[in-house]
C-alpha cells in the first residue's frame, strides 16, 4: 500500500533520510518509531506529497484524495467552527458523500458539545482531535498521522487510539510517534527510524523477541557479590547489572542456553535465590537498544 | 462548505472588508473636501508667512478627484496588499497550508478563489470609495465628467486586480505574511520609479493608479492607457497561473 525505495532527502549536507525502503502492508496499522530528528516527519511529508525527495521513490496505491493526513500540531482558521472546518474536510475529499458523517466524526473525536464554537477558542487538545475528525472523514484509505495523541490528555489519548484502531482493515494506518505504549497497542507492524535510516521494520513481535538482547531478572538473598562473580565466569553471561542490592539482571547470549545453565550456575555459586525469570521485553527496551 | 464560502467568509469574519472599504471611503470624503476647503485650511493653519501671500486658484473637479486618487492609491493599495497577503499566504502557518494541500489534487481551486473573492471586495471598495469622491466633487465644486470617471474607475479597478494577482505571486516564494506585503510594496515601489522613463511607464500597470486623476483633469485620453491595460490584464493573468505553480512545487 505504502512503498519507499532508496528514499533519500538532503537539506544542503544534511542527510535527513538515507536509502529508506519502507514496505507498509494494506489495512494494517504501522508505528514510526525514531528519536528527535530522526527524519519521521520528513518522511510522512514526502510520502503525503508535501516535500520533495532528493532521490527514491514512493508508491502509495491511493488517490490523492483518499490519502489523509494529520500533522503534529493541526491548526485551522480560527474564526472558523469545527462543524465547518470539517464539513470543508469532507466536501474537499468526499464532495457526493453524507454530510451526516461530519456530525459523527465530530462525536467520536469527542468535540460534539464544541461543534458550533470557532476554532480560535479550542484548546491544544480540542485542535489535535479536530484534526483527527478531518482525517478520518470521507473514509480515507491511508491515514498519515504525525504524533497524533501527543497533545491529548488520557481520555483523548484513548479516543484517538481507538478511532485509530476502528481503521484497522478499512484503511492503511502509518502513525509516527514518540508514545511507545500506543505504538504497542494499537500498531501490527513497525519500523525504526534513526539519523535517517530503517534500522528496522517488520512486525511487533518480532521487534519484541528478535532486536533485544534477551535477560534474565534473579532474585537472591545476600551475600550476592560471589554469585555475581561466579556467573561472570560463564561464558553465555554477557553482563550482569545490579538494579537493586538484592536483584541481578543477567544478559545472556541465548534464552535457551540460559534456561539450560543458569540455575545450574546458580547453584552451584551457593545462591540462595528466590526467583527468576527471563524479563519481558518492552518495545521502549527494544527501541533504545536499536537506537543507542 | 466550498473553498469560495471559505474565502468568503475569510473576509466577512476577519472584518478585513471593513479596512479596506474603510480606507477607500475615509479617502473619498477627505479628498474632495480638502480640495474645495484648501485655502481655509491653510489659513486655519496659520503660520506667520512673513508678509507673503498664498493665492490658490479656484478648485476644479479635477482637484476633488486627484486628491482622492492621490491618498487612496498610496495607503488603499498598501491596505489592499495587506489583506491580499492575509489571504494568499498559503503556508504562512504551514499546518493550515497542509491542511488544504493534502486534500486537493492541484492548488487552482484553493488559489483562485483566494485571489478572486480578495479582489472583489477590493475593487468593490475603490469603487465605493471612487463614487463617494465623485459624488462630494460635485456636491462641493463641481460636476467631473461623466465618461472619464467612469472609464477611470475601470482602470483603477484593475491596476487594482493586478495588486491582487502580484501579492499572490510574491506569496508562492515569501514564507511570512509580513515578508508578502513587504516584497509586493517594493515591486509596487519599484514600478513607477521604472515608470519615470516614458517609452517605459505607459506600459507599466503602475500607469493605470493615476488614470482617475489624468482621464478627470483631461490631460489624459483613453489612449493613453491602452497599452498598460494590456500588459496589466496579461500581467494579471499570468501571476496567478505562477503563484498556482510555484506553490504546487514548493516544499512546505
Amino acid at each position: 500500500m505504502i512503498t519507499t525505495s532508496g528514499l533519500t532527502k538532503r537539506f544542503g549536507t544534511r542527510v535527513a533520510l538515507d536509502g529508506v525502503d519502507l514496505d507498509v502492508p494494506d489495512g494494517s496499522i504501522h508505528g514510526l518509531l525514531g528519536p528527535n530528528g530522526a527524519g519521521k516527519t520528513t518522511l510522512l511529508g514526502i510520502i503525503a506529497g508535501l516535500r520533495s525527495a532528493t532521490s527514491g521513490t514512493v508508491q502509495v496505491d491511493a488517490d490523492h484524495a483518499h490519502v489523509a493526513v494529520l500533522p503534529d500540531t493541526p491548526r485551522f482558521d480560527p474564526w472558523l467552527t469545527g462543524r465547518e472546518v470539517v464539513e470543508l474536510a469532507r466536501h474537499l475529499v468526499d464532495p457526493d458523500g453524507s454530510t451526516d458523517q461530519v456530525e459523527r466524526v465530530l462525536a467520536e473525536a469527542g468535540l460534539h458539545d464544541a461543534m458550533d464554537i470557532a476554532v480560535g477558542g479550542y484548546s491544544r487538545g480540542m485542535l489535535q482531535r479536530l484534526g483527527v475528525a478531518c482525517t478520518v472523514v470521507g473514509s480515507p484509505r491511508v491515514l498519515l498521522l504525525d504524533e497524533p495523541a501527543s497533545a491529548l490528555d488520557p481520555l483523548g489519548r484513548r479516543e484517538v487510539l481507538d478511532l485509530t484502531r476502528r481503521m484497522r482493515g478499512t484503511a492503511t494506518v502509518l502513525m509516527s510517534s514518540h508514545i511507545l505504549a500506543d505504538v504497542q497497542e494499537v500498531c501490527d507492524t513497525v519500523s525504526i527510524l534513526d539519523r535517517g535510516r530503517l534500522l528496522f521494520q517488520g512486525p511487533l513481535e518480532e521487534l519484541l523477541v528478535g532486536s533485544a538482547t534477551p535477560r534474565y531478572v534473579v532474585r537472591c538473598r545476600p551475600p550476592v557479590e560471589p554469585v555475581v562473580t561466579a556467573l561472570e565466569g560463564h561464558p553465555w553471561v554477557r553482563a550482569i547489572t545490579r538494579p537493586a542490592p538484592e536483584e541481578l539482571v543477567v544478559e545472556v547470549t541465548d534464552l535457551d542456553v540460559a534456561e539450560a545453565q543458569l540455575p545450574a550456575a546458580l547453584a552451584s555459586a551457593g545462591a540462595r535465590v528466590v526467583s527468576m525469570a527471563p524479563e519481558a521485553v518492552t518495545l521502549e527496551r527494544a527501541f533504545l537498544e536499536l537506537t543507542k | 462548505m466550498t473553498l469560495w464560502r471559505l474565502e468568503w467568509l475569510r473576509v466577512v469574519r476577519t472584518r478585513r472588508w471593513l479596512a479596506l472599504v474603510g480606507t477607500f471611503v475615509f479617502f473619498g470624503f477627505l479628498g474632495p473636501l480638502t480640495a474645495a476647503y484648501l485655502p481655509e485650511i491653510l489659513s486655519l493653519a496659520g503660520g506667520d508667512l512673513e508678509g507673503a501671500t498664498i493665492t490658490l486658484p479656484p478648485p476644479t473637479p479635477a482637484d476633488g478627484i486627484a486628491q482622492f486618487a492621490s491618498n487612496a492609491l498610496q495607503l488603499g493599495t498598501l491596505v489592499a496588499a495587506v489583506v491580499a497577503a492575509g489571504a494568499t499566504a498559503l503556508d504562512a502557518i504551514p499546518e493550515m497550508g497542509v491542511f488544504l494541500r493534502t486534500r486537493v489534487d492541484d492548488l487552482r481551486p484553493v488559489m483562485v478563489p483566494r485571489v478572486v473573492v480578495t479582489a472583489i471586495v477590493v475593487v468593490a471598495s475603490w469603487v465605493l470609495g471612487a463614487a463617494i469622491a465623485w459624488y462630494e466633487t460635485w456636491a462641493l465644486i463641481g460636476a467631473p465628467d461623466t465618461s472619464a470617471m467612469l472609464l477611470g474607475m475601470a482602470l483603477g479597478a484593475l491596476y487594482m486586480v493586478f495588486v491582487v494577482a502580484l501579492v499572490a505571486a510574491v506569496a508562492s516564494q515569501a514564507r511570512t505574511v509580513l515578508a508578502t506585503v513587504m516584497g509586493s510594496v517594493v515591486i509596487l515601489l519599484v514600478m513607477p520609479l521604472l515608470g519615470i522613463v516614458d517609452a517605459i511607464g505607459r506600459w507599466l500597470p503602475s500607469h493605470l493608479g493615476g488614470a482617475l486623476a489624468g482621464l478627470a483633469s483631461g490631460a489624459a485620453t483613453a489612449g493613453d492607457y491602452v497599452g498598460a491595460t494590456v500588459v496589466t490584464l496579461v500581467a494579471s493573468a499570468a501571476l496567478v497561473v505562477l503563484s498556482v505553480r510555484l506553490f504546487s512545487v514548493r516544499d512546505v
